[in-house]
Order: structure tokens, then sequence, then C-alpha cells
């Protein structure tokens, strides 16, 4: 038999089944418990009150912000731009193209972080990348961002950047926050300005 | 399980190392087919000697068939497999100029190095055009690098473009390779030459 004969009666065969069988679309990459466990350790998943207000602040495209509550808590109060997932409908189809993608950064969020971390969790054990939790939930944001307490006289002067970002991002976000800290305080300060927080933290002290 | 790499199951070491293993079996098996002979080479422009055509698409056939296959037994994640970038410009532009050096030449990169390695000195000067060429497009890349850019495409698959399964795809390919192996061994009888 012409050895083109062969080739062609071994792979048309092969050819018609692998036109005929579905697409095999699961993902087989899974999370073993340990490589879990070492995640959840390293706490990459928080991202803090600052950067996802700072984010808010500067409309950041990037930024798709998923509160993992109830619909009614959810509408009773939300961050700007968020969407509402209950943590009970996360698998639904719907969500899908929003959970498992590259692109944005999806911040889940709950009162506190537990909802959230189930939500990141499960996301992450289903080999979805770009899930990250609110760090502290709700109840820090309220009182980082939206009601931040002035820091001590003697504190660093990071600590005063931190605060003065805070408040104004409070103000932008709508919190209660209209006192300037005196460090920063100068005479035609009429606007808040809102800072970007020291991205890296220097080291401070000493020589 | 794979790609390897990409889920830690070997180290990027190891991958490279394995590439070499398989780049010094594919060098073997590429000089014993006789792919070192630039007369070889060529004649599947004349029409004389088709196995360049013949063996290079039975290996992105086999390829593509047993990526599939692994796809569907879970072996691997084709998502996850790299697919080189797709620029239409420099890819038609490169498509000509790679071409034009085949018929010239009577070789392309990979097999003349396969040709100088057995000492052939064709092979070695077109190694040292090869370097020549290598050598232009870089230092004049401020020229080209408009063209070079163009037509951004992403990593597009043909099935997807198509609007077909990647399966589908498949077989299609399969039916028109074996269709172009007949087409090439008829021009094999239609055009034969003695000595080559």
């Amino acid at each position: 038999m012409k050895p083109r004969i062969l080739l062609a009666l071994f792979i048309i065969p092969l050819g018609l089944i692998i036109a005929a069988v579905p697409q095999n679309k699961t993902r087989p990459y899974k999370l073993t418990a340990n490589e879990m466990l070492n995640e959840a350790n390293t706490r990459t998943q928080f991202v803090t009150s600052e950067t996802v207000a700072d984010m808010i602040v500067n409309k950041d495209p990037l930024l798709q912000l998923i509160d993992v509550r109830s619909q009614e808590d959810f509408e009773r109060y939300s961050l700007p731009g968020a969407i509402n997932i209950p943590l009970p409908d996360l698998l639904s189809d719907q969500y899908a193209d929003i959970l498992n993608q590259d692109v944005r950064m999806n911040v889940f969020y709950s009162n506190g972080t537990l909802s959230a971390n189930e939500a990141w969790m499960i996301t992450r054990q289903l080999g979805y990348s770009n899930n990250y939790v609110l760090e502290g939930g709700l109840n820090y944001w309220f009182d980082t961002i939206l009601n931040p307490q002035k820091p001590l006289s003697t504190n660093s002067d990071e600590e005063f950047a931190k605060y003065d970002f805070r408040k104004g991002a409070g103000q932008a976000l709508g919190g209660g926050a209209v006192v300037q800290s005196e460090q920063t305080q100068t005479g035609s300060a009429a606007k808040p300005v809102v800072k970007a927080a020291p991205k890296k933290k220097k080291a401070s002290g000493g020589c | 399980m794979g790609p390897l790499v990409v889920n830690e199951l070997i180290s990027e070491n190891t991958n490279l190392f394995l590439a070499f293993i398989i780049g010094i079996a594919f060098g073997f098996v590429l000089e014993s087919s006789g792919f070192s002979s630039s007369r070889k080479l060529a004649g599947v422009f004349y029409g004389y000697d088709t196995v360049v055509l013949k063996v290079f698409f039975t290996a992105a056939i086999t390829a593509m068939l047993g990526l599939l296959f692994f796809s569907l037994f879970g072996w691997v994640d084709l998502n996850l497999v790299y697919v080189n970038p797709t620029y239409l410009t420099s890819a038609i532009v490169g498509g000509v100029i790679m071409g034009a050096g085949f018929i010239i030449g009577g070789y392309c990169p990979g097999t003349s190095f396969c040709g100088a390695s057995i000492g052939k000195i064709d092979g070695m000067v077109f190694i040292g055009g090869l370097f020549i060429g290598v050598l232009i497009f870089g230092l004049g890349y401020n020229l080209w690098d408009n063209l070079y850019m163009a037509k951004d495409m992403g990593s597009p698959k043909v099935s997807e473009s198509l609007g077909m399964s990647d399966g589908l795809f498949a077989l299609i390919l399969i039916i028109v390779a074996l269709a172009m192996f007949t087409f090439a061994e008829w021009a094999e009888r239609k055009f034969p030459r003695e000595e080559y």
C-alpha cells in the first residue's frame, strides 16, 4: 500500500473523531490544598482600602468592585461603581465572564472579610486570576476612608500623609471628615486634594 | 497537566534542556531525510521533489492532532499554550522575503544549519547571508518598525476567525493536506529530474 494511502487511513479517522467530539473547555488546572494554603498565608489576595479608594477617585477603568453581600445590603449601601454578586449566586453562569477574565481587577468586598475571602477562595480554586479582596471589608473602609482618625502629633510624617490621603479620598467619596491635619495645612486650602498614598514605604527614621 | 513549564511541573532550565534534546533529534532526522541538500529543498518550487512540503505538512498535522487529543483528554490546557502574535503586514512581507531566499539559496534557516553541520559550503554561505540579514534588520530597525508592527491581530486562530470548532478545522486541514500530497506527487511525475 502506498504510504500516502496508509497515512490517509490513519489520520482521516482521527480528524473525524476530533471534529465530532466537543471541545474540552474544562480547565484541568486546580490548586492543591497545599498551594491554596500557601496563597492564603501570603495574603496576596488583599488590596488595601487606600489602593481601592485611589482607584475609585481616579476612575481607574481596571477596577471592578464586586459586592458579595445580599441584594438588600447592596441597595442600602455600596461602594461607587460596584456590582452585586451575592455569594450564593457566585457560580451562576451569568457571572462567569466577569469573574474569569484577565483584564480587569476584581475586588470582592463584604462587611468584614469573611464572605469576600470565601468568594476569592472559590474563584481561585477554579483557576481564575485577577480576583482580590478588599482588606478589612466595609467596616475597615468606614474606619479608614470615610471616617479616618487624625494621627497623634507625635506620629511620623508618613502617618500624616496617609491620613491626608484618606481624608481627601473620604471627602471625594462622600465621607464626613472636613478638618485638615495641621501638618500640611496651607492658607488657601479650599478644596481637599486627593493625594496618592506613597506606593512604597521608605525606610523612616535613623540616619 | 500540561503545559509543563506553565504549571511548574518542570523548571525553565529543564525546559531548555528538553528543547536542546528535541532540537538535536530534529536536526538528525532532518539530515537523514536528505534535508541538507539544497537541490532537494529547491525541488519543491520546481516540482521535481516535494518531500519538503510532505514532511512539514505531515509534521504540522501530527502536532495539531496530538495537541487536540491531548486537550480532549485533559493532558494539556490549550489556553495556556503560547501562540505567536500575528502582525499581518510583516508576516506577508517576511513570507515573501523568506520564500525568495529559499529559492535563491536553496535552504530555509533550519536546513542551512543542517547542511553546514555536514560541511556543505553553500549551507555556510547561506548562514553568512542570514546573519547579514539579521544585522541589516537590527541596524535599520527604525526604518521599518512601523511596517514591522503594523496590523497587530493579537493571537488569532484560523478556526476562530472562520467561526468553526478547532476539530472541524483540523479535519478540513487534513483533507486539504492529503489533496496537496496527491497534487505534489502528480507534479513529481510531471516534472521529473534524473539526478539532483
